[in-house]
């Protein structure tokens, strides 16, 4: 057992500390470590870590408190929570974490051998914080190997397990018991869409069009369109027969443009990879026609919304389907998708869109560049509401 | 006898049209194939590099097979790393050719007769269920072109230096055959004949399997050929293939260092950025083809192998000579989901 953050020791044993919902200690402590991950070297490295950064600024932390805070009921900590984030999302555990830090629980989160890159600097930003003792001891960020003893023990210790990394692992996870009065936060396969209105793309300006796709090639290649954010298929909505065809082009050509200027590229691994996985939508007849125009763009007409694949294809695969309106969509989309990143729909489109879905599928529509950008309300849940438990008092 | 005779120009013009006619049959006999080459707008090949290619992995996600169900003969599977395994499919006719072929490659070397032979390995292996697919099936197809068979290992996989040596007061007077896994062989029959002074100096070496536990000891393809021949052992001969292509090896010539096609077979390096052929000399992604897959469509397959095109026309025999570099790595993706099985 590596410990890469807080005091060495005996994870389960009992603690005397106790930490409040919105504890000062741990708010100076989130604050000095945004200012620490803002910093100009960090944020050119890993780009991601600008928008944890300001995540945690002293500001957000205060709203996020102040929403904690209830008129019903006193807000207090859940108590302890073991966190298993994934290992390739560099940045998802600290967001978890944070949240749960903020409430003011004791945490372990359990940080895989295979992080690294920018994982690694946070840890040693947080190390490198002064901070009250109190964190060292609550907070603690440990890597061990395939060892389902120790996770047995955390399983047993916590009042409430968090689990990311789709459904193999929370099946495997969901093994070791919890203790009766504790419950589990998963999160699952998920799957994103992008939704692109064909009349309000022709609408647009140039300028526009351009800002919306350099948001959509951030939200695609980031994390190899792979997060479970990333938007993979491409619905084109509405417009007059043959419009869409012309949109498609020109949003391609412009997304070829962005990956170029970021200098962004697709290795000889990956593009076989897309291949295997593109041959496998045409020969099962999901899709009509495959384009590979470049390594770094892999596109893919669908046979109609309904054969939307939900399995990732590599990083820079898009397959394209056309629908009348958002409302048609509305049958293709099931339980495990999670954001539909959208540009050119009116505000009036996107609400009766969510309304039509009626939780049934979908828990974020955002527009174009927000697709990875994490929020306290994450696949459904109000996580402040999560991560604290509530007493009720009547005099 | 040789199946190397066709220099490329004259092999490029039989092949274009017996593969074209093979890619017209497999459109129309196997439907997901068809599909796949719709679908990337394929119509027709003015030459081989044009001919539409299949990624070889594409035969452990997909059934892909030119033949009705009642005619399947044969399903050979390949181990894979990560589980998944390919599923190749024969009929009667299919399977045939593809051992006369190889029988047919081999005889190039080791002459129409059946030799006595060594296999440079353990009969324990054959028993071994979960790795008998890929070592095994290897080793019993090779034996066919031997005779009076003689195990180099014992079934704890120590060297059986009795059998060998009977064998060789029998046998080593005369051509022999010694075939086995290119790593074994280094580190069981090398070691051993050098130690012991065994006599191998009329044996015919046919190895593969892949240099990397090789190279991770420093030994070089000339460095194990130069070795071999200090222990008497000079006619060796490395091969390269596949499941996926059954029945078509690409052959070492007997000055080493370069792989040949046999006439009923091709390579093409490509160029993993632009997917373009890449000239002699240029290492890419290596591309096999070959004329034997008639009940699937495997007549045109990129490998995730790299290599690089030594010369044409330029060797022992005519044609294209290569050299297998590795391996490419896996594309692994980041993301949240298919992250920690460690966890568990």
């Amino acid at each position: 057992m590596i410990f890469r953050f807080g005091a060495d020791g005996d994870l389960t044993a009992p603690s005397d500390d106790r930490l409040s919902v919105g504890d000062p200690r741990v708010v100076d402590f989130l604050a000095a470590l945004a200012r620490k991950l803002l910093a100009p070297a960090v944020a050119r490295r890993h780009p991601e870590l600008g928008s944890l950064g300001y995540f945690l600024r002293p500001a957000e932390l205060n709203r996020a408190v102040e929403k904690m805070r209830r008129d019903d009921a006193l807000v207090f900590p859940r108590g302890n929570v073991f966190h298993l984030p994934p290992a390739n999302v560099d940045t998802i555990f600290v967001y978890s974490w944070a949240i749960s830090a903020l409430a003011g629980n004791h945490n372990v989160v359990r940080i895989s051998s295979r992080s690294a890159g920018a994982a690694e600097v946070i840890l040693d930003a947080m190390n490198a914080v002064k901070a009250d003792p109190v964190i060292g001891r609550t907070q603690r960020m440990v890597t061990y190997g395939r060892d389902d003893a120790v996770t047995a023990s955390l399983s047993k210790w916590c009042d409430l397990r968090v689990v990311w990394g789709g459904d193999a692992a929370v099946d495997a996870i969901r093994k070791h018991p919890l203790r009766p009065s504790a419950r589990d936060l998963t999160f699952p396969d998920r799957t994103s869409w992008a939704v692109l209105s064909v009349p309000g793309w022709r609408a647009a300006d140039p300028a526009a069009r351009r800002t919306a796709v350099v948001g959509f090639a951030n939200d695609a290649y980031w994390f190899d369109q792979a997060a479970c954010s990333s938007p993979r298929t491409v619905f084109l909505v509405g417009g007059r027969a043959g419009d869409a065809d012309g949109v498609r082009t020109e949003f391609l050509d412009l997304l070829l443009d962005v990956v170029d200027q970021r200098g962004w590229t697709v290795d000889a691994a990956m593009a076989v990879e897309k291949r295997v996985n593109a041959y496998g939508l045409a020969a099962t007849g999901a899709a009509r026609t495959l384009d590979f125009p470049d390594n770094r763009i892999t596109a893919v007409t669908l046979a109609g919304p309904g054969t939307a694949p939900r399995r990732w294809i590599g990083a820079g695969a898009f397959p394209f389907a056309e629908v009348p309106s958002l409302r048609d969509l509305v049958p293709a989309m099931n339980r495990q998708d999670q954001t539909v990143s959208h540009f050119g729909f009116t505000p009036a489109e996107l609400r009766d869109f969510a309304t039509e879905l009626g939780g049934r599928g979908v828990d974020r529509i955002v527009p174009f560049g927000s697709a990875l950008t994490f929020g306290a309300l994450w696949d459904g849940y109000d996580l402040p509401a999560e991560f604290t438990r509530l007493t009720t008092l009547q005099m | 006898m040789s199946v190397f005779t066709l220099s490329q120009a004259a092999k490029e013009e039989v092949l274009l049209k017996e593969l074209a006619g093979l890619t017209a049959h497999h459109r129309a006999n196997c439907e997901p194939y068809d599909r796949i080459l719709s679908a990337s707008g394929f119509t027709e090949a003015a030459s081989i590099a044009d001919l539409p290619w299949l990624p070889v992995r594409l035969f452990k996600t997909l059934e892909l097979k030119s033949i009705p169900d009642d005619e399947v003969f044969k399903t050979l599977t390949s181990s894979g790393t990560t589980g998944d395994v390919s599923r190749i499919y024969l009929d009667k006719a299919a399977a045939a050719e593809q051992q006369r072929r190889l029988a047919a490659t081999v005889q190039t070397v080791l002459g129409p007769k059946r030799l006595p032979m060594i296999l440079v390995d353990t009969r324990a292996m054959l028993k071994d269920r979960t790795s008998f697919s890929a070592r095994g099936a290897g080793v019993l197809g090779m034996s066919t072109f031997g005779r009076d068979h003689v195990w180099a290992l014992d079934m704890e996989g120590e060297v059986d230096l009795t059998a060998l040596r009977g064998f060789l007061e029998k046998h080593g007077d005369r051509p022999f055959l010694i075939f086995g896994f290119t790593f074994l062989v280094w580190l069981h029959l090398y070691e051993v004949a050098l130690r012991h002074g065994l006599d191998l100096s009329n044996g015919i070496l046919i190895h593969s399997g892949g240099w990397k536990k090789l190279i991770d000891q420093a030994v070089s393809p000339d460095e194990f050929r130069a070795r071999l021949a200090s222990v008497g052992l000079t006619k060796v001969h490395n091969y390269y293939g596949m499941v996926e292509q059954i029945g078509t090896i690409f052959l070492e010539g007997p000055s080493g260092g370069s792989l040949y096609c046999p006439d009923f077979a091709d390579v093409v390096v490509r160029d993993p950025q632009t997917w373009a052929e890449l000239p002699p000399g240029k290492p890419g992604l290596l591309e096999v083809i070959s004329t034997l897959p008639t009940s699937y469509p495997g007549h045109v397959l990129l490998t995730e192998d790299l290599g690089v095109v030594h010369g044409i026309d330029d060797g022992d025999w005519p044609g294209k000579r290569f050299s297998v570099l590795g391996r490419l790595p896996r594309a692994e993706a980041r993301g949240c989901s298919d992250t920690y099985r460690e966890a568990a």
